[in-house]
């Protein structure tokens, strides 16, 4: 009975993180590619339209993911770590230029 | 916790596809008739059915329309909350004015956007619209419902669930599982090309049905593909409002450096200035499309800053023989006529995106192409349908067995997604030719026909689907065929009784807007009855029945 | 030619190039043409003749419209040939032997 609670609460840490991570995580992409692409010289709507195109890819690897990697830990720690810090870095790349 | 990614993939598949299966049903069918939303609107308004109009002149025709307009009540009391004080009961500074057409439209939808004073965020505006006959101008009573354009497109993309654009959400979900479906879906399968005209109807019904899932599946795998891509890319501004929220800021550095890049006021003057000729700056756009060899009409025409020093209009090419939807905009001062810009070449990554959302949204001429997608959008319903067919069999002697009422569940939520739908659509059309004409708010009282049917199929459906309790087929599914058959069969004589348009006279003078839709219902009872017959020799109890069940078993 | 003329033709095309790819499988193969031995028309022959009659259905649809159009005409049209010819060898197998240039399986 642990056991089957256990894997049913791994499978629900899996299913947030494929989708509330991933979420995150292309959130955070979109915004640093956006606030790089753009201080680069790129056209600011270019680099929206490009960024949000490449994110939609990139939710639908870190979907997959979520499931296939062994351990959930490391997909949270990916996702939502990795998410929050391109973010961060977006908003202060913002900073600088406003 | 998965023993192997295959079998992750599976689970995935499987549940995920199931859960949003519903959902992805709605859109793709929705999508499907979306492709012929406006000769839908033409069915269910007869008194626009006659041949799609050019854009009309601006100077004799729309200018009165649009000084006649006043912002929508709905949109007013939106704006309400965000207003110091009261609202005023005219609406005199407009701010945007535009008419938007493509090759399919006999009518023009106008819009008007206007200033409210004392607004908290003065660029916020509240807006109007008008569908007018162009030929005279005269408007079309804002009771009927365009069923095509305004309730079964938008129902394929927000569920008509407007609240906090829930239905957006929803089905952006959907569209991500469908990516997510799409790929484990090849995972699982493996034999994707060895397999690719493999359909065996012969063998096991379970055999069949899968047969059928992987075809239609893979052979419209670009396709399917694409088409949840585009639509997400579509409404990426929803779901990733990036630019709006974090990077606010930066988006509106942006517009201050565009709006001197392109000389085009982003403010208005306040002085107040009289507008020259627009038909004549119509013809000066047309002069120098053609000078590039892109002699085309006009898509969409628009006014900003109305009256104003600043005021300009812009005029763009419509798309009927390119991918993407309207472009190479020239933009006029208001007052003058003279050129301010032209605007450049699209780049490499807005030609990306103008082919990526063009391909969706599908303005362009051509109708091989359309009957294509529809093809394609009814192979995604088949692909989907024989996935929730495929759980159930599956699964539905075991949960017999067991007492379970999973399959059953889902057996249920199949019929009302999949007949249950077709029903509700039918009737939804019968209800637009049987309400009284003068009824006040008639179109409202067509959507609660809509829903009120679903819920109608709905319950039939949990109700006759009992059998699935005890491993047998639920006689849910012949029943709504019959159903489907009768209602599509009733539309087109009620279409005959109402309008006197019957088949006959718009096949012989070719109006294929109403012939084709009245071609495609009838179609549809064809194949409905088609599936009942073939339902009832499936239910009849065969002496094979116990051989067929071993081999159905030993497969699953 | 005129256009619905070449498109016609490119969806004709595309229907053949899909049906000598379903050929070029045994499997297929035997559902159409029995135990007939293959003779001159190895895999390798129907899959070349698939990969032409395609490219020329390519040809035709660019011939008529805008690349950008053209190649959505093609993808679509052959998701409806791949459809096509897996229904007619689930119900009428023999009516694919005309592309085997061979007498359908008795």
């Amino acid at each position: 009975m642990s056991t089957a609670t256990a894997s049913r609460a791994q499978l629900l840490s899996r299913m947030a993180a494929a989708l509330l991570g991933g979420y995150g995580f292309a959130w955070g992409f979109i915004a640093l590619g956006v606030a790089t692409a753009f201080a680069a010289g790129m056209p600011f709507h270019d680099a929206e339209h490009l960024f949000s195109l490449l994110a939609f890819l990139l939710y639908l690897v870190t979907f997959l993911w979520s499931f296939a990697a062994r351990d959930p830990r490391r997909v949270w720690l990916v996702l939502a770590g990795g998410g929050a810090l391109m973010a961060a870095l977006a908003s202060l790349i913002q900073h600088v230029l406003v | 916790m998965f023993q192997n990614f295959r079998l992750a993939m599976a689970w995935v598949h499987t549940w995920f596809g199931l859960f949003l299966g519903f959902v992805l049903m709605v859109v793709f069918f929705f999508g499907s008739l979306s492709v012929f939303d406006r000769e839908i609107d033409r069915w269910a308004i007869p008194e626009s059915r006659f041949e799609p109009q050019p854009m009309p002149s601006y100077d004799e025709i729309l200018k009165p329309v649009f000084e006649d307009m006043q912002p929508s009540k709905e949109s007013v009391d939106q704006m309400r909350p965000r207003v110091d004080g009261p609202m005023p009961e005219h609406f005199d500074t407009p701010v945007r004015w535009g008419a938007y057409t493509t090759h399919r439209d006999p009518v023009l939808g106008l819009f008007a956007g206007y200033r409210v004073p004392n607004a908290k965020n003065p660029d916020e505006l509240v807006w109007g619209t008008r569908t007018i006959d162009p030929r005279t101008g005269d408007a079309l009573p804002d009771d009927q419902l365009k069923i095509g354009s305004r309730f079964f497109y938008p129902l394929h993309y927000s569920l008509n669930l407007h609240w906090m654009d829930l239905g957006y959400w929803i089905v952006g979900l959907a569209a991500l599982i469908m990516l997510v479906a799409l790929v484990t879906g090849v995972v699982m399968h493996r034999k994707l090309f060895r397999e690719l005209f493999t359909f065996r109807p012969n063998k096991s019904k379970q055999r069949s049905i899968l047969d059928l899932h992987n075809l239609t599946g893979v052979v419209a795998l670009p396709f399917h593909f694409m088409f949840a891509f585009t639509g997400l890319v579509i409404f990426a501004g929803i779901y990733f409002p990036v630019t709006h929220t974090q990077l606010e800021p930066l988006h509106d550095l942006h517009e201050v450096v565009e709006s001197q890049e392109t000389g085009l006021p982003h403010e208005s003057a306040g002085v107040p200035a009289p507008t020259a000729s627009v038909d004549a700056m119509v013809a000066e756009a047309q002069r120098r499309w053609a000078a590039r060899d892109m002699a085309g009409d006009v898509g969409f025409l628009a006014l900003q800053h109305v009256g104003d020093a600043n005021g300009y209009v812009s005029i763009y090419r419509a798309g009927t023989d390119r991918i993407a939807l309207t472009g190479e905009g020239i933009h006029f001062k208001a007052s003058t006529g003279e050129v301010l810009r032209e605007d450049p070449p699209p780049s490499a990554v807005e030609r990306i995106d103008e082919f990526l959302t063009g391909l969706h949204l599908q303005h362009f001429r051509h109708w091989l192409l359309r009957w294509l997608y529809v093809l394609g959008g009814l192979a995604g319903c088949a692909c989907i349908a024989t996935g929730f067919l495929f759980f159930v069999e599956k699964r539905k002697r075991q949960h017999a067995k067991r007492g379970q009422i999973g399959a059953r569940v889902v057996d249920a939520m199949a019929v009302t997604t999949v007949t249950g739908m077709l029903i509700a659509t039918l009737g939804m059309l019968i209800a637009n030719r049987l309400l009284p004409t003068n009824l006040p708010a008639r179109g409202d009282w067509e959507q609660y026909c809509f829903w009120g049917i679903w819920v109608l199929a709905m319950a039939h459906a949990f109700w006759r689907t009992a059998p699935v309790a005890r491993a047998r087929l639920a006689p849910a599914w012949g029943e709504q065929c019959w159903a489907i058959a009768v209602l599509a069969v009733a539309a087109v004589l009620l279409n005959w009784v109402t309008t006197g348009d019957h088949l006959l006279k718009t096949l012989s003078v070719g109006y294929w807007p109403v012939a084709g839709v009245d071609l495609f219902m009838l179609v549809g009872a064809v194949v409905a009855i088609l599936a009942a017959r073939r339902l009832k020799r499936r239910a009849r109890p065969q002496p094979a029945a116990s051989g067929e069940l071993s081999g159905e078993t030993a497969h699953a | 030619m005129p256009e619905n003329i070449m498109l016609s033709v490119a969806l004709i095309l595309s229907v053949a190039g899909m049906g000598w790819f379903a050929l070029a499988l045994d499997t297929h193969w035997k559902q159409v043409c029995g135990k007939q031995p293959r003779g001159q028309a190895s895999s390798r022959v129907l899959r070349g003749l698939g990969g032409a009659a395609l490219s020329l259905s390519l040809i035709l649809c660019l011939k008529v419209d805008h690349p950008t159009m053209a190649a959505l005409v093609w993808i679509m049209a052959l998701a409806g040939a791949a459809l096509i010819v897996a229904f007619t060898l689930s119900w009428r197998p023999h009516w694919l032997a005309l592309l085997a240039a061979r007498p359908p399986r008795r």
